[in-house]
């Protein structure tokens, strides 16, 4: 699968609360997502270095995330601090995870992948959220029904009526995540989310059945 | 009151139970049951209290109960004076059932996924996962339209039997590798299940998180 660099969103920022975890792919490669306590959003490798345990089957303390099987715990820098076997060991800087850039806008939660950015920060957006639908369909089928996304990773879409931003996630071969936020307006009704999250499953059903 | 559970702890039916007494506060027996490999709930003495040879079964005084759906019933309408566990209003209580029926014919799918899974019972792998993916997705959609109008439950408007039906299937998915990646609706709505008084674990979900 070809992996482009650049910003990709993984969910929305609503579905990851704080002091939670949660697994996801990009172009097939295994993430973890989560939030600490006090709030900050952490992408790394969901790969514990010890026995290769996925960390989103973890918890989060603070701001550590914990591994399930014997609780090795990293701090936000990927760094292992603590080994409840050993407790009294001070533990090696070697033992870390692999962690990557991200960050938070338009209501979602983005990781960097490639290089490092060169690039100015893009402009906040002001959305609420509306719903991470998940797709048995390529990414480019996505592409195909939504339109390009813009410079930002962000595309400008009319859902039954109303203007959404759309962020295509690739998750591995024929499986692939939109994920929509509603662009906060003075005359946009808060009503009208239930609306739009149910014109979401028409939209997936549309896309699913397309033809490749 | 002496209630006594017929159980295999990793069997999720009986872990439906084991989260309702848990919710209502009632003090059970359990008796242990070899299911697995050992079925002993098909033959005597356990095929004279339940002739489909499934568990769990209830016994309460005289009273004989299988189907885990139904004992969840029936433990809400005798023992939950509040009445909230199976709401008596009647849209609450027709969806309820509704999503108890789910819970058993839809979600069945997930139950044989997991014993083809771990306990190398047969069935066929890929269909069933694929009828459990189907079914999560009714119940993603479900929940994440009810978050709107600032419902966080399967049915009415605060916790019923239907979430406590519901919650193992999707629960226990990893164990047969349905990750909970597509579902985050679900995942928050698990992590309001977990936050109930009385809430128990199985292996194979943790007790934190």
């Amino acid at each position: 699968m070809d992996e482009p660099e650049g910003w990709y969103a993984v969910a929305l920022g609503a579905d990851i609360e704080p002091s939670t975890s949660a697994g996801t792919r990009l172009f097939g490669h295994e993430l973890v997502v989560w939030r600490d306590a006090g709030g900050a959003v952490h992408v790394w490798e969901d790969r514990c270095p010890h026995r290769g345990m996925r960390l989103s089957f973890g918890f989060v303390r603070g701001d550590h995330i914990a591994c399930l099987y014997h609780g090795w715990r990293y701090d936000t820098a990927g760094q292992c601090r603590f080994i409840p076997a050993h407790p009294d060991l001070e533990v090696s800087p070697m033992i870390r995870t692999r962690t990557y850039p991200c960050r938070e806008r338009a209501g979602l939660i983005w990781v960097r992948w490639g290089a490092p950015a060169e690039e100015a920060e893009p402009a906040p957006v002001a959305a609420s959220p509306l719903r991470s639908l998940y797709l048995e369909a390529p990414a480019a089928r996505l592409a195909a029904a939504l339109g390009e996304a813009g410079p930002d990773g962000l595309v400008r879409f009319d859902l039954a009526g109303s203007p959404v931003l759309v962020a295509v996630q690739p998750l591995a071969g024929e499986a692939s995540a939109a994920h929509i936020v509603v662009p906060d307006t003075p005359e946009a009704p808060e009503a009208d989310l239930g609306r739009l999250a149910a014109a979401c499953v028409t939209l997936r059903r549309s896309i699913e059945g397309a033809a490749p | 009151m002496s209630l006594r559970l017929y159980d295999y702890e990793l069997d999720e039916n009986g872990y439906k139970v084991r989260l309702a007494l848990g919710a209502l506060g009632l003090a059970c027996e359990t008796v242990g049951v070899d299911m697995v490999p050992g079925a002993e709930q098909t033959r005597p003495p356990l095929i004279d209290l339940n002739p489909l040879g499934t568990l769990p079964i209830l016994v309460d005084g005289d009273t004989v109960l299988r189907e885990a759906e139904a004992i969840l019933a029936y433990l809400a309408r005798r023992y939950d004076s509040a009445g909230t566990w199976l709401p008596q209003e009647p849209v609450a209580f027709g969806e309820t059932l509704m999503w108890l029926a789910f819970a058993t014919r839809e979600l069945h799918a997930a139950t044989l996924a997991r014993r083809a899974a771990l306990f190398d019972l047969p069935g066929d792998g890929p269909a069933l996962e694929g009828r459990a993916r189907a079914a999560f997705r009714v119940m993603e959609d479900h929940i994440t339209l009810r978050g709107f109008s600032g419902l966080d439950w399967f049915a009415g408007t605060g916790p019923t039997i239907a979430d406590l039906a519901l919650f193992p299937a999707f629960a226990l998915s990893r164990d047969f590798g349905i990750d909970h990646e597509a579902y985050p609706g679900l995942r928050r709505w698990s992590r309001r299940v977990r936050g109930l008084p009385g809430f128990r674990t199985m292996p194979g979900i943790p007790d934190y998180h």
